[in-house]
């Protein structure tokens, strides 16, 4: 277990270095650099321009510079902000508390409703509870994240003239007002998980339930709590756990837009700041960034794959 | 010869309602005419009610994108200065925006935008997906390897952040958003033509083309290709849908279609300052793409229990 956990780590360095790779070489397909754009209106000379790109080291060929990023990554240096020049490593670890925040409530929200609303309607297969909660799961599933969180917004606004406070507190500071800010951009975001979970639960329940492990338990006499919540369910804990890592994106890249919609000072932000500003070295190390969250999160849930599988784990211990 | 063998087992699962393992000789090999489409089609009219909801949407958007001149009551881009975020009336049935623009016209001229990044982006990430999958599962080895490694990478990020990555790189256009999109969805539809080519390399039939002496590409294009559309085509409708909703995320932040060209995303930016006065400009764009999007959804879940050999009772 532990070897497979080694490669699996290793495996996912190879990807974070890809990852490195590929934004730098994507890098040198911008048309118009950053220089000109910090430039423009200040209306410095050609020769200032030349001496900052030095400074920056823009003004090197990609490999160098991927290597002289390599470099810094290794000692846990990610680079400066073009424009405040502070540590991208520490913006990031300055901001990512609100975005864990967010993204965790909803994902968790997102998965335990799904599994419940999954449980039922797979338990009452057939019937109008079923087909209710299957028509609201395709639907939750086509309104974007975004849009449910400014249906909200202006509903709320419109109807019960009230909107989430605008400055963000920590949750230790006061917790209420937290809770009120974080609610809302939260729901619009585990709404697609919760539909994605309820769909997944219920398919998964309904293909464990009509199989033959299941017919020996019934013939065992076993009561039908037992047949769904011990056997069946533990059956469909990988499928939903496949679905966690694809909600986990979307809820990744969701937060961009809510933080930017409800304020809330987290890496979302962040990163969308700095594309609209131009700020390389930021966007660069926040796209590698997330591709780290994101490959340690697969690799957690692989992982519990294995623990919570016995076959999974026999495969894999067997080296394949 | 060997091409009827294959086109066999193509049959099975579409034209059949009888169980899906059959052996690959049973059905006579021939393209299939236009009568045996037109049968398929009126079966999954009969057998999926919601899909044929969906197919009903998805022609209405459609349409309504291809004839935008002719359906949009007034030009989507001529402010009436004096009828700033009117309410909607007889003359502008869906209200008007910040600038006196039409909603509903915009809403049609958004259609267009939408539709066209999104088909665009869908085809060629079809295409290429398939290919690579293909490809590589067929071939295996290095350019199996090669192939896969260069698909991880890019779903090691997470969808937007690519996208916004993307945004830094190339100029925020039309054609900029398609190359974007298409960086991240070829990979969905690359896994989904590895694993099938996978399980069709295993097949008798392609062991029986490869004894009557057929090549690796003929194999592929032929035999392999041929049996994967059912998979391939309900990702294409799924993907379809979330290349909706990406597009619109993007212009929704200002940096996918660049303004005035009216499109979704942009309009529920440009309503999100006006919420409480005129909701109308978050509402009807709202809806409208959530529409759109729900009919590719739904028909992706019909063209899944229809195609899927394993779903038939």
């Amino acid at each position: 277990m532990i070897r497979y956990v080694v490669r699996r780590l290793g495996y996912g360095l190879i990807v974070l270095f890809l990852v490195t790779v590929f934004v730098f070489v994507a890098m040198t397909f911008i048309p118009s650099d950053a220089v000109d754009l910090m430039l423009a209106d200040t209306g410095a000379s050609e020769e200032q321009a030349a001496e900052l790109r030095a400074e920056l080291g823009i003004d090197r060929p990609v490999h160098e510079q991927l290597f002289s990023f390599l470099g810094g990554a290794l000692q846990g240096d990610f680079g400066r902000s073009f424009y405040t020049d502070e540590p991208v490593m520490q913006l990031f670890l300055d901001r990512i508390p609100v975005t864990l925040q967010l993204g965790g409530l909803a994902l968790a929200v997102g998965t335990a409703l799904g599994v419940a609303l999954g449980i039922l309607a797979a338990v009452r297969r057939g019937t109008r509870s079923d087909s209710a909660i299957r028509g609201v799961a395709v639907a939750g599933l086509s309104v974007p994240n975004y849009v449910v969180g400014l249906l909200l917004l202006t509903v709320l606004g419109l109807w019960f003239a009230w909107s989430p406070p605008f400055v963000y507190v920590g949750p230790t500071e006061d917790f209420a007002s937290w809770a009120q800010q974080m609610a809302l951009p939260a729901i619009a975001l585990g709404t697609s998980a919760v539909a994605g979970t309820t769909r997944m639960t219920r398919s998964s329940l309904l293909e464990n339930l009509g199989s033959q492990f299941i017919r020996t338990v019934r013939a065992k006499g076993a009561s039908e709590r037992l047949v769904l919540y011990k056997h069946a369910l533990r059956n469909s804990v990988i499928s939903v756990l496949t679905l966690l890592g694809v909600n986990l994106g979307t809820i990744l890249g969701g937060t961009v837009i809510l933080e930017q919609m409800f304020s809330l000072p987290g890496t979302g932000q962040l990163i969308y700041q700095s594309v609209l500003d131009r700020d390389y070295p930021v966007v660069i190390a926040c796209t590698i960034f997330y591709a780290g969250l994101f490959v340690i999160t697969m690799i957690i849930i692989d992982v519990l794959y294995a623990l919570i599988d016995p076959r999974i784990r026999a495969a894999r211990e067997a080296g394949t | 010869m060997s091409s009827d063998v294959s086109t066999g087992a193509r049959h099975d699962g579409q034209a059949s309602p009888e169980p899906p393992d059959r052996p690959a000789a049973a059905p006579p090999a021939r393209r299939r005419s236009l009568a045996e489409w037109r049968a398929g089609f009126t079966r999954f009219l009969r057998t999926e009610p919601l899909g044929a909801v969906s197919l009903v949407l998805i022609a209405l958007v459609v349409l309504v994108a291809v004839f935008a001149p002719l359906v949009a009551p007034h030009d989507p881009l001529l402010q009436n200065r004096t009828r700033i975020t009117e309410g909607p009336s007889a003359q502008f049935l869906l209200g008007t925006d910040d600038l006196g623009r039409d909603v509903l016209s915009r809403l049609i001229y958004g259609a267009r935008s939408s539709m066209l990044i999104a088909v665009l982006t869908t085809a060629i990430s079809l295409v290429l997906g398939t290919v690579f999958g293909v490809v590589s599962g067929y071939l295996g080895r290095t350019r199996d390897l090669l192939i896969q490694r260069v698909m991880d990478t890019i779903q090691s990020v997470p969808p937007l952040v690519l996208l916004l990555f993307m945004a830094v790189v190339l100029t925020p256009s039309i054609h900029g958003t398609i190359i974007a999109l298409v960086i991240v969805i070829t990979p969905s539809f690359n896994r989904v033509a590895r694993a099938e080519t996978l399980r069709i390399k295993e097949e008798p039939y392609i062991e029986a083309a490869r004894a009557t002496g057929a090549g690796a590409l003929r194999i592929m294009t032929r035999h392999v290709l041929p049996n994967m559309m059912a998979p391939l085509l309900t990702m294409a409708s799924l993907l379809f849908a979330g290349v909706i909703i990406a597009e619109s995320a993007l212009s929704f932040l200002g940096i996918g279609t660049p303004p005035p060209t009216p499109s979704w995303g942009l309009m529920l930016s440009e309503g999100v300052r006006y919420v409480e006065m005129a909701p109308w400009m978050v509402i009807a764009p709202g809806v409208v793409l959530s529409l759109a999007v729900f009919a590719f959804n739904l028909l992706g879940d019909a063209l899944r229990d229809f195609l899927d050999p394993r779903l038939h009772r």
